[in-house]
């Protein structure tokens, strides 16, 4: 197995993968599409910790990987899709930019990051490209987070930066102890549940469409 | 013997365009017109008489020549069976882009000649799809290029292997879009309709009758061939010919067949599948695979595969 990994650079398609989508959500306006794109973004990051596993046998590195997938993967999306699907509309995500704009601000960030943090930097692990990908897609996530009306789209902004934190941690320190990360999982999953029951509490207040995060400027006591 | 090939994309590039209507008429559960109606088509247009405009200048008139001539140029740079080729010395990937973009210039500026609104139009919308495009058809070939280490298209087809390598794949989807976008297909201009509100391509020739208008369409054909043949040869030289033998030369050529019979297969899912987009979300489409294109380039230089 690790024969091929070598040969079909697989490791290099799947972080490739994990930059692609979180680039894709500047395009699509449906909010599902961007759950999906998330879901598939946990996807390829639980499968890239699976091949690392593969390549330097540890046990944690199998706990980690299916940590990933089951909470990142399976939990949240599910816990997201009900959330919109309380909100009763068909969510459209309201932008402050075009999306031609936005694509290409987020290709100047992967421009400016992948020249920063050039070929210097010494990388335990696997490559040094991992480490671009996912401080990439940290500031991609915050990109999207600042530029964003909803705020069912600030919490996926919020879940990409999480991601990359996960990936660049992972790919500088070959991951953290199971028990770390255990509780960093059950963090997020405490912060979504309490962000989601924010946001239903926002929509019920204001009536609003989409949770609109504009409306809670005029709150000054 | 190798100095002919072009007469390959300049003969049966109306067979890959009749084959991709066919395709896509069946795709869509009907029976469609014969796979040689283009050939029809031209034959008809060839014996039909012209009609100009009397506002219309020398440009009107010279246009078709310069638009079907700078076609079967850039048809001539392309190894199509075998990479050898007496032309392969000014066989570089950036001049033919450009010369394509010469005939692409006249179109338009005979499109603006005829003074209707239509040609406006269509010239002012192929420009902006071609200023969206062309960058990106060169940060494709520029990713190609740096790995071959060439930008002549021969010594790109040179290595006979399918180069699987994320910076590749990257630059390969993001050619397939600019092929969609500059061949005029469905995401992007449809090309069957005369709709005022929808067409690009055909906004400029609408003025264009008889003979002048085949020479208009047989060159599209010709330039949707030669951007296959291009996209073979960059992406997947594999079983292309080094040298003018016989049975190589045979072999090739069913690889060939293959490899276009594949493209216009995409191309009928591409066109059945999709809706066409209105004017204005075209630059968000092409951008997305500009960006595509800028990360391939990006992925090559920083990881160097």
């Amino acid at each position: 197995m690790k024969d091929w990994m070598d040969l079909l650079y697989v490791m290099d398609f799947v972080s490739i993968g994990i930059l692609i989508t979180a680039i894709s959500i500047n395009s699509l306006s449906q909010i599902e599409a961007w759950i999906k794109a998330y879901m598939i973004n946990s996807w390829l990051l639980s499968l890239l910790i699976f091949f690392v596993a593969v390549k330097n046998p540890e046990h944690h590195l199998y706990v980690a990987s299916t940590l990933t997938f089951a909470s990142k993967g399976v939990l949240l999306p599910f816990f997201l899709k009900s959330i919109v699907k309380q909100m009763k509309k068909v969510q459209v995500v309201e932008t402050y930019l075009s999306t031609s704009l936005s694509l290409i601000i987020s290709g100047i960030i992967i421009a400016i990051v992948y020249v920063s943090l050039g070929k210097g930097i010494f990388v335990t692990g696997f490559s040094s490209f991992v480490l671009k990908i996912s401080v990439a897609v940290i500031l991609i996530g915050l990109f999207i987070m600042i530029t964003r009306r909803s705020a069912i789209a600030q919490i996926l902004g919020l879940l990409f930066m999480e991601n990359g934190v996960f990936l660049a941690g992972f790919s500088l320190t070959f991951g953290m102890p199971s028990i770390v990360e255990l509780g960093v999982v059950f963090d997020l999953l405490m912060i979504v549940i309490i962000m989601g029951v924010f946001m239903v509490q926002i929509k019920q207040k204001f009536s609003s469409d989409a949770a609109d995060m504009d409306q809670l400027t005029n709150l000054k006591g | 013997m190798e100095y002919l090939q072009f007469l390959i994309i300049i003969i049966f590039s109306p067979l890959v365009q009749g084959i991709i209507k066919k395709l896509k008429a069946n795709c869509q559960g009907r029976v469609g017109a014969s796979i040689l109606q283009p050939y029809y088509d031209l034959i008809r247009l060839f014996k039909k008489e012209m009609v100009f405009s009397r506002v219309t200048s020398w440009i009107f008139r010279v246009t078709p020549f310069i638009v079907f001539i700078s076609t079967i140029v850039a048809a001539m740079m392309i190894p199509v069976i075998t990479t050898k080729s007496s032309f392969s010395l000014m066989g570089d990937v950036i001049a033919l882009i450009y010369i394509l973009a010469l005939g692409r210039f006249f179109l338009a500026l005979a499109a603006l000649d005829a003074g209707t609104s239509f040609g406006g139009e269509g010239s002012s919308r192929e420009m902006i799809v071609s200023i969206l495009v062309e960058p990106m058809l060169m940060l494709c070939i520029f990713t190609v290029a740096i790995t071959a280490g060439s930008t002549n298209i021969a010594m790109i087809a040179e290595p006979q292997s399918f180069v699987l390598s994320p910076s590749h794949v990257l630059a390969l989807l993001a050619f397939l879009i600019a092929i969609i976008a500059d061949t005029g297909r469905v995401p992007v201009d449809n090309p069957d309709t005369h709709l005022e509100l929808t067409m690009i391509h055909e906004g400029m020739i609408l003025e264009y009758s008889g003979r002048y208008l085949a020479l208009i369409e047989w060159s599209h054909y010709i330039k949707q061939m030669i951007l296959f043949t291009l996209f073979v040869d960059m992406f997947v030289p594999l079983g292309i010919a080094h040298d003018t033998e016989m049975t190589g030369l045979i072999m090739s050529s069913g690889v060939y067949l293959l490899k276009m019979l594949f493209l216009a297969g995409f191309m009928a899912i591409v066109e059945s599948t999709r809706a066409k987009v209105r004017v204005f979300q075209i630059p968000s489409i092409v951008g997305g695979s500009f960006v595509l294109a800028v990360l391939a380039l990006l992925t090559l230089i920083m990881v160097g595969k």
